[in-house]
């Protein structure tokens, strides 16, 4: 018996498992990360809002979730959510991949309330005397923030928001609790039916690490080639 | 999955120790006069804590303890999860392992088996409403089971254009059927029974479909290479197959008198050998 089986890492039955899961994993992260962007962006603003009631509303959005587990959320967005629903779209969202459509929903919220916070940062580090150039100039809140703060805001933004989106990577694999068939959950199945429990999980730990450190290596890259102007 | 992840971590490590102790374990067994047997206890009727007594009783300890009696040594019981069993073992923090243990072909790479000591079916419930009356109008519906066993290999090959989803215990996957996020919900035919017994009035909405999934050849696991161990374990199953005592213990915890209502006793502790 070889004490560290390639083979059935290269090729075969569970070779496929594995490319899978891993698939699904990166799919998972590209759907959460795409909606969770947009919802970061919106909560980051609310946040900032002249409005108070806006603003206590993305408050509320940002502590009520970051100040819960991720693993409830996952839960709570597979077992409870899709229950409140009306019969006819609960059946239809059943019959479909209400495992996924959870575990993304899940994840994007959940980056998106950390997310929010990184660009608010952000926005809160462009000095307000350009806020105040850019009402002078007769744009409103809205317009101001998308001429003048937000595109020099994003620029510093965007380090934290990689950091975020590996951190959103690794929570990919807490999707398993909820029966989503991504990375961590095959490695989990192939143990299982072979007991091979090192092959598989240095599959799995090779795979997060190699993705990880692509997003790290896309910081690096992005904050040489666009460093942060002198403000 | 971090259990697991520690599982792993235990395996690795069980690997490399393995190779530097090669004294025969059945030798170590009676100097150090007991049998330490790795067990669930938490999967009635085969290993179970008795609520009067707070002791494991169950199938599986009625044969290990005839095991541990032919040896001559004391049988000493000890609780293990699921993902540690095999590392357990290999570690040798357990001289066999009971524990619901399936044997496959997969798993002959890592252990030793023992004779089978029970064969069970694999079945499927489904909600009476879905109009399913056979496994394979299960193909392409969402089947809903357990993680970690041997249940999702198995409703795949019975019925390949099933769509799977596991969880992480019985109650969840269950839970999932309940509310419907697949038509049927498969498990091994003890534990599926328990289930539905569990339902109470809403019982009539649901039906255990009658054919076998597949069939699980339990067995005891016993570390690799260790035959002097492994001819004592498979003597002493054959000498109770033999007195009649096999069928006694199998009638006690699983015949028709109890909760899982076995009408019959479909095998015979006799082969070590799988399809």
């Amino acid at each position: 018996m070889p004490l560290f089986d390639y083979s059935l890492l290269l090729t075969g039955q569970y070779h496929d498992m594995l490319v899978a899961g891993l698939l699904l994993s990166l799919q998972l992260l590209a759907a959460s990360l795409l909606l969770a962007l947009p919802i970061a962006l919106v909560v980051a603003l609310l946040r900032l809002s002249p409005v108070a009631p806006l603003r206590w509303l993305g408050f509320a959005y940002v502590e009520s979730i970051r100040n819960i587990p991720l693993l409830a959320h996952m839960l709570f967005w597979y077992f409870g959510a899709p229950e409140l629903l009306p019969e006819g779209i609960k059946q239809w969202l059943y019959a479909g991949h209400i495992e996924a459509y959870s575990a993304i929903i899940a994840l994007a919220l959940y980056t998106a309330a950390f997310m929010a916070e990184d660009i608010r940062s952000g926005i809160r580090a462009i000095p307000t005397v350009q806020f105040e150039a850019g009402r002078a100039l007769g744009f409103g809140f809205m317009g101001t923030m998308r001429r003048v703060v937000l595109p020099q805001a994003l620029r510093v933004t965007v380090p934290p928001l990689i950091s975020q989106t590996l951190s959103l990577w690794k929570n990919t694999s807490i999707a398993t609790v909820i029966g989503v068939a991504e990375l961590m959950y095959q490695a989990g199945q192939v143990e299982s039916a072979t007991f091979r429990s090192f092959e598989s999980f240095a599959f799995a730990s090779a795979a997060y690490l190699t993705v990880s450190l692509a997003i790290t290596g896309l910081a690096t890259w992005y904050h040489h080639r666009f460093p942060v102007r002198t403000i | 999955m971090r259990l697991n992840f520690i599982a792993a971590a235990l395996a690795a490590s069980a690997l490399f120790t393995g190779i530097a102790a090669q004294a025969d374990q059945l030798a170590d067994i009676k100097k150090k006069g007991e049998l330490v047997v790795g067990v669930l206890g938490t999967d009635e009727p085969a290993t179970f804590i008795d609520p009067k007594t707070r002791q494991i009783v169950g199938y599986e300890v009625d044969l290990v303890n005839a095991i541990a009696r032919k040896i001559g040594v004391k049988p000493v019981l000890k609780q293990i999860a699921v993902a540690a069993r095999i590392p357990e073992l290999q570690q040798g923090h357990v001289d066999l392992v009971a524990a619901g243990l399936t044997h496959n072909k997969e798993r002959e790479a890592q252990i030793d088996f023992s004779l089978t000591t029970f064969v069970t079916g694999q079945k499927a419930i489904v909600k009476k409403d879905s109009g399913i009356t056979d496994v394979p109008q299960l193909a392409g519906k969402k089947v809903l089971t357990i993680r970690g066993g041997t249940q999702e290999p198995n409703i795949r090959k019975a019925v390949p254009t099933a769509e799977v989803v596991t969880f992480d215990t019985s109650q969840q996957a269950f839970q999932a059927l309940q509310q419907g996020k697949g038509v049927g919900y498969v498990d091994d035919e003890a534990a599926l029974l328990r289930s539905y017994a569990k339902l109470g009035p809403q019982k009539a909405k649901y039906v255990v479909l009658k054919q076998n999934l597949s069939t699980e050849a339990l067995a005891i696991g016993i570390k690799k290479g260790e035959s002097g161990l492994k001819a004592v374990v498979d003597e002493t199953l054959r000498e109770l197959e033999k007195s009649g005592e096999a069928q006694k213990i199998f009638v006690k915890w699983y015949g028709p008198n109890t909760a899982s209502g076995f009408q019959t006793r479909d095998f015979k502790l006799e082969s070590d050998k799988i399809d």
